[in-house]
């Protein structure tokens, strides 16, 4: 009691300055994001309304809701959204399993994990225009793997571009992203596999349960927070793929492989539609914000999860 | 009986270990299969490269690195990176880690709706303010100004940081602050020489991330920098890719002079990196 009462003499003397301060330490966080987050996010939202070329000087026209008419009759916009249902799915049916076997692996008991989860780490930390410059590389119809493998066989045939044909190239980048982004993955579901207790699965193993049984009936359902979490940052990161695809395809040719951030990038800075970009910005905004949301309620039950 | 089943299970153990290595052996050929590619044909002349990519060279030649250096400037733009990164990264920590202090440390009520109002930052795709940056950057006249393009980075990084910082400050005992507070400490020397350093971990592995992502970063290098004295090296590299698209083996070395820091960096700091993510750290 004592000890608490000075504490409260001195914090008392300080009350005043003590709020002061508060405010000072938060003003550098606010104005940072004020500036660049909430601000453009309203000028955005108030451009999106707006004709205008990007030229200084030149008058924003008032149009009401023309820019969303015309991006929502856009074949191309449903085409964009369609390669970011693509990132999605691809995401749970490729990158969930390999990222998931991979963390099997370097939990396993087998020698030399730290030396196999060193290496599948890299890729991620090479930089993304990098790894989709190197792939274009080996995908190149010219010199690349395509070309070497009819050098071996010995046979002469046209190679396409596959980065130029439509459908496949998206893929192509998805296929790309996901090596990419395995080991990191696999760590987000090597995190949740250490931390289930060793004796559950030595007592189920005692009881003659194999390999298989033990991840169906002990691994699967105690790593349901680990699959949270990679739906989650699954489900809002394809929305945010920019650069993979850029680096590779440029969202073309005749952006058929654009996500709709390749296409408010291309509206905007190639074509100088820039309230019809900003438009793509606000649906980009909506959806973001509504898919973090829905899938937060839906698979969130614990309050420590990022959103 | 016990002795036959500990057999079985010996026999189903090795079945199962041989797969394991064979599972692992190939993720790791898949993984440094495209990296060994690039390093050996950057090491090739153009009609090597065209002959065979993924034969071994038959000399090894470092012109190619000179002529990217030449060429495509590209120690300069590494340069470039690793300023634009390492100074993200501080800017990052100490805005970061002095909102954290006061959101955790203070009971005022208004905090609540300040912490409330940094995480929107975390739903906002980057790309919807594309426009209005690049618009008073302009006005402003500060394209091609790295430091704007730190104070961008710094802003995106913010959110993650102060909720990471905050959750784990919000564990620190406040014992310890009374404590300090008794001996006289004031707001700023309790956060940094008392509570900073207890930080350290997640302040370590939250830096390393802000620091990839400072170096690699593409899209707003891409609008504000015009002149390419001021490119970072993913911009560098896009630009050469397109401009020179002839010179093939120059490519790759410009991408393998690339990754080097980030090489380095992830041999150095590995163990730091996976322990972060394996204490569930980092999720965004």
């Amino acid at each position: 009691m004592p000890k608490n009462s000075s504490v409260h003499r001195v914090k008392n003397k300080i009350d005043k300055k003590d709020i002061t301060v508060t405010i000072l330490f938060l003003i550098p966080a606010i104005l940072i994001c004020a500036v660049f987050i909430i601000y453009p996010v309203i000028d955005t939202f108030v451009l999106s309304f707006k004709k205008w070329n990007g030229m200084f000087g030149a008058v924003k026209q008032w149009i009401g809701m023309e820019n969303y008419y015309k991006i929502l009759t856009d074949k191309m916009f449903w085409n964009a959204m369609l390669n970011s249902v693509y990132f999605m799915v691809g995401g749970f049916i490729i990158l969930m399993p390999l990222a998931f076997g991979l963390a099997l692996l370097v939990t396993s008991k087998i020698k030399g994990i730290s030396l196999f989860r060193t290496c599948y780490f890299l890729p991620c930390m090479l930089g993304t225009t990098a790894v989709a410059l190197m792939w274009t590389f080996i995908l190149n119809p010219n010199f690349g793997v395509f070309h070497v493998i009819e050098n071996w066989l010995g046979i002469d045939l046209p190679i396409p571009d596959v980065l130029a044909v439509k459908t496949l190239n998206i893929w192509i980048v998805i296929l790309v992203n996901n090596w990419m982004y395995a080991g990191y993955n696999m760590l987000i579901f090597a995190a949740g596999l250490v931390a289930i207790p060793e004796t559950l699965n030595e007592a189920a193993a005692l009881d003659g349960a194999s390999g298989w049984q033990r991840i169906r009936y002990i691994t699967l359902p105690l790593m349901k927070n680990s699959f949270k979490v990679f739906s989650i940052l699954c489900i809002t990161g394809c929305l945010k793929v920019f650069d993979i695809i850029w680096a590779m395809t440029r969202g073309g040719p005749n952006d058929v492989s654009s996500t709709p951030s390749i296409m408010l990038y291309t509206q905007g800075f190639s074509y100088k539609f820039f309230g019809r970009s900003s438009a793509y910005g606000v649906i980009l905004l909506v959806l973001g914000v509504t898919l973090s949301i829905v899938t937060n309620h839906i698979l969130r039950e614990d309050k420590d999860l990022v959103m | 009986m016990t002795d036959t089943s500990g057999k079985r299970n010996k026999h189903k153990v090795c079945g199962s270990t041989v797969l394991l290595y064979a599972g692992a052996v190939f993720w790791t050929f898949m993984t440094l299969f495209p990296v060994a590619v690039t390093i050996l044909a950057s090491f090739k002349s153009k009609s090597e490269i065209y002959l065979n990519l993924m034969s071994w060279p038959d000399k090894f030649l470092f012109e190619n690195y000179i002529n990217a250096n030449q060429t495509a400037n590209a120690m300069r733009t590494i340069t470039n990176s690793l300023i634009v990164a390492s100074l993200t990264t501080a800017a990052n920590t100490i805005i970061g880690m002095m909102a954290a202090y006061s959101l955790s440390r203070k009971g005022y009520r208004f905090l609540k709706y300040v912490y409330i109002f940094f995480m929107i930052g975390v739903m906002v795709p980057v790309h919807c303010t594309l426009i209005p940056i690049n618009n008073f950057a302009t006005a402003l006249n500060v394209k091609n100004n790295l430091l704007f393009l730190i104070l961008i980075y710094a802003a995106f990084n913010m959110s993650q940081a102060i909720f990471l910082y905050t959750g784990f400050m919000d564990g620190i005992s406040r014992n310890l602050d009374e404590a300090a507070i008794i001996d006289g400490c004031g707001n700023w020397s309790l956060l940094w020489r008392i509570l900073f350093p207890i930080c350290k971990p997640i302040i370590a592995t939250e830096a390393i991330f802000v620091f990839i992502a400072g170096y690699c970063e593409l899209v707003f290098s891409m609008i504000m920098m015009t002149d390419s004295k001021y490119f970072t090296v993913s911009r560098a590299m896009l630009n050469f890719s397109s401009t020179h698209s002839q010179e093939i083996g120059n490519q790759f070395a410009f991408v393998v002079m690339s990754v080097i820091p980030m090489v380095i960096i992830y041999v150095v700091f590995h163990k730091q990196i996976e322990k972060g993510m394996l204490s569930g750290a980092i999720k965004g």
